[in-house]
């Protein structure tokens, strides 16, 4: 074992030294003085699909590094104050794997920098000119990620009774990952959208001006999120396989509820990413209404359909996971009834979300299709309509999560019996979703037409979605009420209902009249449409907790009983996940078109032209195909430690921390 | 055990190979990577595929019913108003009060493109970029042209109206600024020798340029071009020809009396006659008498676009033909 950490060190000592190397002396490493070749082939192949492979590959393993710290920490934490050991077992599965995935990952990265600098030396010396300063502090923040990752794996059994102190380590290994992130997204978020550049395409800015560059807190918003919602997906997909592939009833019941735990994680993080992708997208058509339009209304318009597939899959997915998983639950088939509702507007929304409007298409597509879109179809393909089935898709997929917590549930204890606690939570909640909607209908309130370009005889355009702002609060106090009063039941409905036709209803056919007469207010309704949803996230959740706290169980559930399909669907999660990591990753590059660097520095090189889809799908399915097989090579190779974390005691809730166990195992 | 990897295996592989199925059917169905080859010079044709290609004007206008986009006001005839032609007389008559001068639709036309943000039309943002900067780069030609398809939208295109301002020159040129020039592939000088001489390929250069001895007379002579000018300077001449035109050969537009316009590049000239070659490697008389006006361009006859037409192959192999010029 220690022979194994020595070589990990090794190449993270390696890789930093590299960085920094190359920072210190790029002229004479990179050859530039003798060189002056934009771009070099590698081997005879193409450099760009070489960086473009040894990069998403990177970016993938770099992902799971980063997404699964901050999923076993939660769930250690989660072990820790409920005394369940099973989720004390599943962190520290996941870090165990954790440690072998680490070295890989920077096996990669370095790979990455070197073939950057081999093969695109004219961009890495312009790139290390002014990033040079953040290179030092990434290895630095290399380092300490690295000696804390095995601080918190190897003290794992030593601080066993001292957990705070563990999970602590823990939160530190998350915010080191956190800032190489934000470092290598100031990196690649730069290329989009340079800043302090003059108009001859010389940097005349700061370091510091190049990192907080407009897309840099967006893209570290979106990946973040992605970063969680992948690791809990990979894990769910693991958890799957081992399902699959178990023996006894025991190891089925533990991989059964991790994949449960998993999916609970993935599709929570993935809630809230079409809102973040939205809002990258956004800031991408601010910085350049060129690039913007390319993204979804040009070139790229296909992808982004083939990308609405892939995460309406998602949603579909995990909801099927969730409803398949009912099956398993003493009660459920009082709810199962629902389902069916919930698919059907699954379907149309995600067949809504689907609608193109800007493709490009010759003059005889236009003569069959009737014009360039659908006469009726084709408002379906119009911004307000994407946000109003996305917030439908999403309020569905949290009423199945609704259904599946209380599946076995009965006999609930009113809420009016449970004390000072249950009021403060519903003040709680409810203040917050009151000073959520209030900031923003101020914000409405007071906006000046004029300041987003429109004339101030618009300004009663503003104020529409201001009201229903108002309105959504009052609901707020009337459910927090309603709640308290013991008419939980009824306060959620109302809730939900004022949600589904202000956010959906009202705003989505509202975003059509502001699109025509009042186009650059379509932003503000698609956050007002965001923030009424997090409102219902926030209240209807918090009324669910009051309202089933205490409730009796008609059973427990039965793990180990998940259907097999079930576990495919967690597989087909995470094989979809990985599939629109890339292709969002060719996206967020391509949309640069022929720039290194967005409007300053053009590839001139034959390859500086953007691929057709049909190459795009290949090279990213050739990734997915290599990461899922190295991950899959990786966990069997944490298999061959002796040590097993699975718990003994598949009922739950009532296992206790202790140490690990051998079980031996089914491989 | 095993066969349950093998089944996952299975299943995996045959979800990517779904996504990739996918990926070739959207290739199959929108025809992506066929790519329009621009004609060469100003015309409506030409400004029609920059508008709806390179130009990427499409992306936020629409034209009537062709297009989808909103984000731009509809340049058609439309709920907006009449075809932007008409349109466009209306709002150089507004411009024009602002203004304290008189200024033409064309002119309305030029400056929406040279500076959008200076008469915006309500309702709409202030967002259009400066077409001829970074990223989309369109130089003083292409921007003509599409000037040209959009007089053409509800009127008749008038080239001789369009006067660019120099801010776009100036802006083409330091955006389009070629880097020192190095071959990264290594040409053929063989195939570009073919390439100069074939009239029917993509870059019929001997139909204007003479190289010992064969070739047309409408350009300069090429036969040592490598002994008298730098690399760099054939190929931004290639890329750019309006960037340095040599002297002698720049066009002439010649409006003639019955309306008629010409452009070429003057041969000789005598007190009766003008004999004009025209881009085609054309060369023919005009009498003098039947001249309205005329006027020196600042663009090159040269066609401006084989940066589109010519491959990065060609390109070497051609410029490897060059070079053995001495």
């Amino acid at each position: 074992m220690k022979k194994i950490t020595w070589s990990r060190s090794a190449i993270t000592a390696g890789v930093a030294a590299g960085f920094i190397i190359c920072a210190l002396f790029p002229e004479n490493l990179l050859g530039i003085q003798s060189d002056t070749s934009d771009v070099r082939s590698f081997f005879g192949l193409s450099p760009r699909n070489t960086i473009w492979a040894v990069a998403q590959l990177h970016l993938l393993f770099a992902a799971f590094v980063l997404g699964v710290p901050i999923f076993a920490v939660i769930v250690e934490y989660i072990g820790w104050r409920t005394g369940d050991q099973r989720y004390d077992n599943l962190a520290r599965e996941f870090i165990k794997l954790l440690t072998v995935a680490f070295a890989t990952t920077a096996g990669l990265g370095g790979l990455l920098a070197f073939t950057l600098f081999g093969l695109y030396p004219a961009f890495s010396a312009y790139f290390i000119s002014i990033f040079s300063p953040s290179l030092y502090v990434y290895a630095a923040f290399f380092f300490i990620e690295t000696g804390i990752l095995y601080s918190y794996y190897y003290s794992w059994d030593r601080l066993m009774n001292r957990k705070g102190l563990h999970i602590s380590l823990g939160i530190m290994l998350n915010l080191a990952g956190t800032i190489l992130v934000l470092i290598s997204n100031a990196w690649a978020s730069y290329m989009m959208s340079p800043v302090g550049v003059d108009e001859t395409g010389t940097f005349v800015g700061t370091t510091m001006d190049a990192i907080t560059n407009p897309l840099w807190i967006p893209l570290n918003i979106h990946r973040l999120l992605g970063n969680v919602a992948f690791g809990g997906f990979v894990v769910g997909a693991y958890a799957a396989v081992k399902f699959l592939a178990s023996r006894t009833a025991e190891r089925r019941a533990h991989y059964d509820w991790m994949g449960y735990v998993g999916n609970f994680i993935g599709l929570a993080a993935l809630i809230p990413l079409p809102f973040a992708g939205y809002y990258l997208g956004r800031e991408v058509y601010s910085y350049s209404p060129i690039m913007g339009n390319n993204m979804m209304g040009g070139e790229f318009s296909w992808t982004f359909i083939l990308q609405g597939l892939l995460v309406g899959m998602l949603f579909i997915i995990g909801n099927y996971y969730l409803w398949s998983g009912m099956n398993r639950i003493p009660g459920a088939d009082r709810y199962q009834r629902f389902i069916k509702y919930f698919n059907v507007i699954l379907i149309v929304c995600l067949a809504i979300w689907l609608t193109p409007r800007n493709l490009p298409l010759s003059a005889e597509e236009q003569l069959a299709l009737g014009g360039q879109v659908h006469p009726v179809l084709g408002y379906f393909g119009l911004m307000a309509a994407k946000n109003a089935v996305i917030n439908f898709i999403i309020l569905t997929t949290f009423a199945s999560f609704l259904l599946y917590r209380r599946a076995n549930k009965t006999d609930l204890v009113p809420v009016s019996k449970q004390g000072g606690g249950a009021v403060t939570l519903m003040m709680l909640s409810g203040g917050l979703c009151l000073l959520i909607l209030g900031w923003y209908a101020g914000v409405l309130f007071t906006l000046l037409p004029e300041s987003i370009g429109l004339g101030p005889e618009k300004a009663i355009y503003i104020r529409i979605p201001a009201f229903l702002l108002v309105v959504t609060m009052l609901a707020v106090v009337i459910c927090v009420i309603l709640s308290l009063r013991d008419r939980g039941h009824l306060a959620q409905v109302i809730y939900v209902a004022t949600v589904a036709l202000g956010s959906v209803g009202v705003l989505g056919v509202y975003g059509f009249v502001a699109m025509v007469k009042a186009n650059p207010l379509l932003r503000q309704i698609a956050a007002t449409q965001w923030l009424i949803l997090m409102s219902a996230l926030i209240l209807v959740t918090a009324i669910d907790v009051l309202l089933f706290r205490g409730a009796r169980s008609l059973g427990p559930i039965r793990w180990g009983e998940a259907t097999p399909r079930s576990q495919y669907a967690l597989i087909a999660l995470c094989v979809t996940t990985v599939l629109t990591m890339g292709l969002m990753g060719f996206v967020r590059s391509g949309l640069r078109e022929n720039w290194h660097i967005y409007g300053v520095m053009r590839d001139t090189s034959a390859w500086g032209f953007t691929p057709t889809t049909a190459v795009m799908t290949q090279m990213v399915g050739a990734i997915t195909m290599v990461f899922l097989v190295a991950v899959s090579f990786l966990f069997w190779l944490s298999s061959l430690d002796r040590k097993d974390y699975v718990s003994t005691d598949s009922v739950e809730g009532n296992s206790r921390l202790a140490v690990p166990q051998n079980l031996g195992s089914d491989s | 055990m095993h066969m349950a990897i093998l089944k996952v295996f299975s299943f995996t592989l045959l979800l990517i190979v779904l996504f990739i199925w996918s990926g070739h059917r959207i290739t199959q169905i929108s025809g992506e990577g066929a790519f329009t080859v621009l004609g060469s010079g100003i015309s409506v044709d030409n400004g029609e595929q920059i508008f709806w290609g390179q130009g990427k004007c499409s992306t936020c206008h629409s034209i009537g019913d062709r297009g989808g986009s909103v984000r731009g006001p509809n340049l058609g005839q439309s709920i907006v108003g009449p075809d932007i032609a008409i349109r466009a007389i209306e709002r150089a008559n507004e411009r024009s009060v602002v203004l304290g001068r008189e200024i033409t639709a064309t002119d309305y036309l030029v400056e929406s493109i040279a500076d959008p943000t200076a008469f915006l039309v309500d309702g709409f943002k202030d967002e259009m970029p400066k077409v001829y900067e970074p990223p989309i780069s369109l130089n003083p030609e292409q921007i003509t042209s599409v000037i040209l398809y959009l007089q053409s939208q509800g009127g008749d295109s008038d080239l001789s109206a369009v006067l660019l301002p120099s801010v776009i020159r100036l802006a083409t040129e330091l955006s389009n600024n070629v880097e020192p020039w190095a071959p990264y592939i290594d040409g053929d000088s063989v195939a570009g020798r073919e390439l100069f001489f074939d009239l029917a390929g993509p870059a019929p250069c001997a139909k204007c340029h003479i190289v010992n001895g064969e070739g047309g007379n409408v350009g300069p002579e090429l036969t040592n071009i490598a002994g008298t000018r730098t690399a760099q300077f054939i190929v931004e001449s290639i890329l750019q020809p309006s960037k340095q035109i040599a002297g002698g050969y720049e066009s002439i537009l010649i409006q003639m009396l019955d309306g008629r316009l010409l452009d070429g590049v003057v041969k000789r000239e005598t007190e009766d006659s003008l004999w004009l070659a025209t881009a085609d490697g054309v060369e023919f008389a005009v009498s003098t008498e039947n001249i309205d006006r005329r006027r020196i361009q600042e663009l090159s006859l040269m066609p401006s676009d084989f940066a589109e037409v010519l491959s990065v192959t060609s390109l070497h192999d051609l410029m490897a033909f060059l070079q053995t010029l001495q």
